[in-house]
């Protein structure tokens, strides 16, 4: 086995997922219009019911502030050793590469590989570092989408009483939904991904030991696995 | 359930401003700011003056609702006053802009918005609202009309009555006029502000498409993937490099 994920990281990636899930919830529940809900009014009266319109404002608030103190200290303490780390590795990218190995593993999985050699393509995935491209095309959005989020937030918290611009609490809360939204709309995918998905067992294991075994390294992430045996 | 409207004979309004010094009093309104507001304009013979009170109209198709994203501001089917949850508003004024009647405010003080209520202390003991009982002139009749004991029931029926909307925008406002009123043609023709237009037309249902479309394509690959999970395994093993 190879050690791929530390404590910290571990615990931070399941304490961002808790508090994450409970955000996106709770802050689509706030919208209370039916011409701004994308879900629909049945999921703003389903909060209703579990709770009055301005203690569902107070959890959301209460947890958004929670979880940027936690994330903040976190950051500081783990700056050089993991913080920076994690956005080298989410953000370097490799155009042609990542283009092959994103086209052909969405072929991989809508196609199937049998149709694909079918039809006389390459089915080979090109290698990939410690995250692949397309765990990268999410890591990017969800990351500068937390920091709208916050920033946006922030504003928000402030409107009442620092706050006389009534355009930028406007613009805040219409970039704060759709900061949301975007990370919403890849999160069922990553969870796919990283649960479900055929394959992807030591990987969802790893999330909770922090290692992977190595012929799955070696498989899935060889640019990476290169440097550690190294 | 109720259906609190107002009634104004704005030919008997002397301009004394009584309602709006007595609504500033009973609903503590910050120095400099109205809830409610007496418009003039010339009439008939020149000289002569016609005084136009006026207040939130408690629209029965109200922006101010459609605009707010929060749902603070809201229309209460109890009673059909059109009221703000200030703990929910956060101020980002779009009701403030949506208003045909420039008819809300932001409090400088508590950041929130704020318009005629009707007086809810008044009215839960059994009185009127302030700019009612207080006019000399008797200009305001305020009741339910749903409720048929009520003097406004019969009053709303009357022939004649107007009500004040704007050139294209018809919101329904739950005020009307009892004979001459001048001016009429003041309300604004207003659209909500650009990004909330942006989150109606575009966002929200973009989300809603490309959400339910992700989530249908996931469960279709997890069908498909269940269903060819062992050419994957068999391939690897034969061919011993990634496939």
């Amino acid at each position: 086995m190879i050690q791929r994920h530390s404590k910290g990281a571990i615990f931070m990636h399941w304490f961002n997922a808790v508090c994450w899930i409970t955000l996106l919830l709770s802050g689509f529940g706030l919208i209370n219009n039916n011409e701004l809900q994308p879900v629909g009014m049945w999921y703003v009266d389903f909060w209703h019911a579990l709770l009055a319109p301005q203690n569902i404002l107070v959890l959301h608030v209460t947890l958004g502030v929670v979880w940027v103190a936690v994330y903040a200290v976190y950051i500081l303490a783990r700056f050089n050793r993991e913080a920076m780390p994690f956005l080298r590795e989410i953000s370097t990218f490799n155009p042609r590469s990542d283009m092959v190995w994103l086209f052909r593993k969405v072929l991989h999985l809508t196609v199937g590989e049998k149709i694909m050699r079918q039809k006389g393509m390459a089915t080979d995935l090109p290698p990939q570092g410690f995250y692949n491209a397309g765990q990268k095309m999410f890591a990017v959005p969800a990351v500068l989408c937390s920091l709208g989020l916050i920033a946006t937030g922030g504003i928000m918290l402030l409107s009442r009483s620092w706050l006389d611009g009534s355009a930028v609490v406007q613009w805040s809360i219409a970039l704060h939904f759709l900061c949301a939204a975007l990370v919403a709309l890849g999160l069922p995918i990553h969870i796919y991904m990283a649960t479900i998905a055929p394959g992807e067992g030591p990987a969802f294991r790893s999330m909770f030991t922090g290692s992977v075994p190595k012929e799955f390294a070696k498989h899935h992430n060889t640019l990476w696995y290169d440097k550690v045996v190294k | 359930m109720a259906k609190y409207v107002m009634v104004l004979e704005t030919a008997k309004c002397i301009n004394c401003r009584a309602c709006v010094v007595a609504c500033q009093m009973e609903n503590e309104v910050p120095m400099g700011k109205a809830r409610n507001w007496i418009k003039q304009a010339p009439d008939d013979s020149p000289g002569l003056r016609h005084f136009q009170p006026g207040n939130c109209m408690h629209c029965d198709d109200p922006m101010c609702v459609s605009a707010c994203p929060t749902g603070a501001t809201y229309k209460d089917a109890a009673d059909g006053i059109v009221k703000v949850n200030t703990e929910l508003c956060i101020g980002c004024g779009s009701c403030i802009a949506a208003c045909p009647y420039d008819a809300r405010y932001r409090d400088p003080q508590r950041g929130v918005v704020d318009k005629c209520n009707y007086c809810p202390r008044l009215r839960a003991a059994g009185e009127p609202p302030a700019c009612v009982s207080v006019c000399p002139t008797r200009v305001r009749v305020f009741g339910d009309a749903d409720n048929p004991a009520d003097p406004v029931h019969a009053l709303v029926k009357e022939a004649g009555l107007k009500q004040i909307v704007a050139a294209n925008t018809n919101t329904k406002p739950a005020m009307f006029f009892k004979g001459h009123t001048v001016p009429t043609d003041w309300p604004q023709d207003v659209t909500p502000p650009l990004p909330m237009r942006i989150w109606k037309f575009a966002m929200t249902p973009v989300t809603s498409w490309v959400g339910a479309t992700t989530l249908l394509g996931i469960g279709l690959v997890a069908i498909r993937q269940l269903f060819d999970r062992k050419v994957h395994n068999a391939g690897e093993k034969e061919s011993g490099k990634e496939v």
